[in-house]
C-alpha cells in the first residue's frame, strides 16, 4: 500500500487532503471519517465579530461560484469561548485556525490570543480574503507588507505558519518569497479569483457586493500555473487549492509541485470529494508503486 | 443527517411545469418533521459539479418520501428528466421545522412553491386544530389543495394576490397563529397584516452548503444575519428584517 502522508513547515499529515477554509465544517464527518482528512481548517475568524455582506451572497455560473460572504464569523473570543473547546473535543486530525485582520495589530493580538490555548497545530494567515474592504487581501498584495507582517507573527508562535495568497497579484512568486523570508512554514493558494455576474434582464449585480470571489471548476488552471510558479519560487511547503473536484485533479497540483491540496467548492456540489480524492491517489499510486513524496514536483 | 443515492420509486408530472418525485428510505421518512428540507440533484454526468437543490418535504407516507418540485432552472429540468429507477444524489434532512400547535385556530398561507411545507404541516397537525389553508399562484397551473385559491391571472378560484382578502378576514375571526411560505412580497405583505399574531415563515434562499458552513444563504434579521439552512428555514416572523429583503 502506498504511502499518502506528507509534510508541512513543522507538521506531519497523514492524508495530504484538507479542507479550503469556509467551506466544510464538522457536519461532512456524518458522510465520512474524519481520518481521511489530514488536517481540519476553520472558516476564517477576526478579532472582532462579523457580520458579512448582505444577501445575495452566491451565484453558480456555468464554472464554479461567484461569493460575496465577507468573512461573516463570531469574532475571535467567541470562538475560543465556543468553537476551540468542541473541536479540540471532536477532532483526532490536526486543527489549523484560519485567521484575518483589518491591521497588523490585529493579526499580532489576535496571534497573541490563540497562543494561549492548547489544541491548535497551526495558523492559516489568511491576507486574501476579495470581499472585505482594507482588510484580507489588502495586506497580500505587497511583498514589503507581507514580509513585515509574517516577520512579526512568526516570531510569536512556534506553531505551523501558513500564509494564504491571493491569486489577484501581478507576480505570486514575490509574494510568496516575502512570506518565506518572513518566516512562513507554509504557502497556501489559492483564495479565490475576482468573479462578477450580472442579471441580463435587469443590469442588476446577482450578488451585494459586485466583484466578489470566483471558486470552484473554473479557477483550475488558473490555480495549478500559479502553484507551480509558487512551489518553484519557495522552498517551504506549498498547500494548493482552487477547483479541485477529483483525484486527477489533486494528481496535477501534486505534480506541480504542492505538498498538500485542499478541497473547497467541491464539497457543496459532492459532499464525498475528500474521501474520493483520498481512495482515488492512493489506487493510482498503489498501482505504480509510489509514494505521494515520489511525485510531488516531478511534473516534466 | 445522511448522504445517500437512491432510485427514483414514482414521478409524475403535475400540470406543465411542477413534478412530484417518490423516493423511499426508511432512515429518511423517519427523521422528517414539517418544515425540514433535502439537498438533492439527479445523478447525471452533467448535474456532477453543479449545486443541489434544497427542496422541502411535501409528503410522508411509510417509507416514502415525496417532492413536489417545480421545474424553473437546469438542476430542476435535470430531476424532471429521471425516470423510475433512476438515482438521484440526496442528503439531509436539514434546517429546523414548524413549531407543532395545539388546539389553535391557524391560518396557513402559501405562494406558488411555497405550497409543499405547509400541506405537510397540515397532515403533521392534530385534529385538535382548526386550520384554514390559503393558497395562491400565477394561474391555475400553480393551485394545489387548500381550502381557498386565487390565481392572479383570474383562471382558478378568486382573481386576485393570496394575501389580499386576509386584512378583511382578520377583523371577522381571530386566529392564535398564522405559518406561511412563499415569494418574498408575498411574506412581506403577509407579515405587516398579521402581526402581531405568533407567525412562522419558512424562508427560501440560494444555497451552497445547505449544513450551515458556508453563511451563502443568509437573511437579515434582528439577531444579525441567519443562515436559512441551519438557523431556518422556519423563523419567527417578527425577526427579519423586512425592509432588507
Amino acid at each position: 500500500m502506498s504511502e499518502l502522508s506528507t509534510s508541512l513547515g513543522k507538521i506531519n499529515l497523514q492524508s495530504p487532503i484538507l479542507n479550503a477554509s469556509g467551506t466544510f465544517g464538522t457536519e461532512y464527518f456524518n458522510f465520512f471519517q474524519q481520518g481521511i482528512l489530514g488536517a481540519y481548517v476553520t472558516k476564517t475568524i477576526t478579532l472582532k465579530p462579523k457580520i458579512g455582506n448582505p444577501p445575495p451572497r452566491l451565484y453558480e455560473t456555468e464554472a464554479g461560484l461567484l461569493n460575496a460572504i465577507g468573512l461573516q464569523n463570531p469574532g475571535l473570543k467567541s470562538f475560543l469561548n465556543n468553537d476551540l473547546f468542541d473541536l479540540r473535543e471532536y477532532l483526532k486530525i490536526p486543527l489549523i485556525v484560519s485567521f484575518s485582520g483589518a491591521t497588523q495589530e490585529e493579526f499580532i493580538r489576535m496571534l497573541e490570543g490563540l497562543e494561549l490555548h492548547c489544541g491548535i497545530y497551526g495558523y492559516e494567515i489568511n491576507i486574501s480574503c476579495p470581499n472585505v474592504e482594507n482588510e484580507g487581501i489588502a495586506f497580500g498584495t505587497n511583498p514589503d507588507i507581507v514580509f513585515n507582517l509574517v516577520e512579526k507573527l512568526a516570531r510569536l508562535t512556534d506553531r505551523e505558519l501558513i500564509v494564504k495568497l491571493s491569486p489577484n497579484v501581478t507576480d505570486i512568486a514575490l509574494i510568496a518569497q516575502a512570506a518565506e523570508a518572513g518566516g512562513a512554514t507554509s504557502i497556501s493558494l489559492i483564495n479565490t479569483l475576482y468573479g462578477m455576474a450580472i442579471n441580463w434582464e435587469t443590469g442588476k449585480s446577482r450578488l451585494s457586493i459586485p466583484v466578489c470571489g470566483y471558486s470552484g471548476i473554473g479557477i483550475k488552471p488558473v490555480a495549478l500555473a500559479l502553484t507551480y510558479q509558487t512551489a518553484r519560487a519557495v522552498k517551504i511547503p506549498v498547500i494548493a487549492m482552487g477547483g479541485i473536484h477529483s483525484w486527477q485533479d489533486a494528481l496535477e497540483f501534486f505534480y506541480a509541485g504542492a505538498s498538500a491540496i485542499a478541497i473547497g467548492t467541491a464539497n457543496f456540489s459532492n459532499p464525498l470529494t475528500i474521501p474520493e480524492v483520498y481512495q482515488g491517489l492512493l489506487n493510482f499510486l498503489t498501482q505504480r508503486n509510489l509514494n505521494l513524496k515520489d511525485i510531488i514536483g516531478k511534473v516534466n | 443527517m445522511q448522504y445517500k443515492i437512491l432510485p427514483v420509486e414514482k414521478i409524475e408530472k403535475i400540470r406543465t411545469n411542477y413534478i412530484q418525485i417518490t423516493i423511499k428510505d426508511e432512515d429518511f421518512a423517519s427523521q422528517c418533521n414539517p418544515g425540514n428540507f433535502f439537498q438533492i440533484k439527479a445523478d447525471i454526468t452533467s448535474q456532477c459539479r453543479r449545486l443541489f437543490k434544497p427542496i422541502s418535504v411535501y409528503n410522508i407516507e411509510e417509507d416514502s418520501i415525496s417532492f413536489l418540485i417545480k421545474v424553473i432552472g437546469g438542476g430542476t429540468r435535470a430531476l424532471a428528466a429521471l425516470k423510475t429507477g433512476d438515482k438521484l444524489k440526496i442528503y439531509g434532512p436539514l434546517g429546523n421545522a414548524f413549531p407543532l400547535r395545539q388546539d389553535s385556530k391557524i391560518l396557513m398561507v402559501s405562494g406558488g412553491t411555497g405550497y409543499p411545507p405547509l400541506a405537510f404541516l397540515k397532515k403533521r397537525l392534530d385534529s385538535s386544530n382548526n386550520i384554514l389553508f390559503l393558497h395562491g399562484g400565477a394561474s391555475k397551473d400553480d393551485v394545489f389543495p387548500c381550502d381557498c385559491s386565487y390565481t392572479i391571472d383570474g383562471s382558478f378560484g378568486n382573481k386576485g394576490i393570496v394575501t389580499k382578502d386576509i386584512a378583511d378576514l382578520l377583523k371577522k375571526e381571530s386566529f392564535d397563529c398564522i405559518y406561511s411560505c412563499g415569494p418574498v412580497n408575498m411574506l412581506k405583505t403577509l407579515a405587516q397584516i398579521v402581526a402581531p399574531i405568533p407567525h412562522y415563515v419558512s424562508m427560501e434562499a440560494y444555497m451552497a452548503c445547505g449544513v450551515g458552513v458556508c453563511y451563502g444563504c443568509v437573511i437579515p434579521t434582528n439577531e444579525g444575519y441567519l443562515r436559512v439552512c441551519y438557523d431556518g428555514p422556519i423563523f419567527e416572523a417578527e425577526k427579519i428584517l423586512w425592509k432588507e429583503l
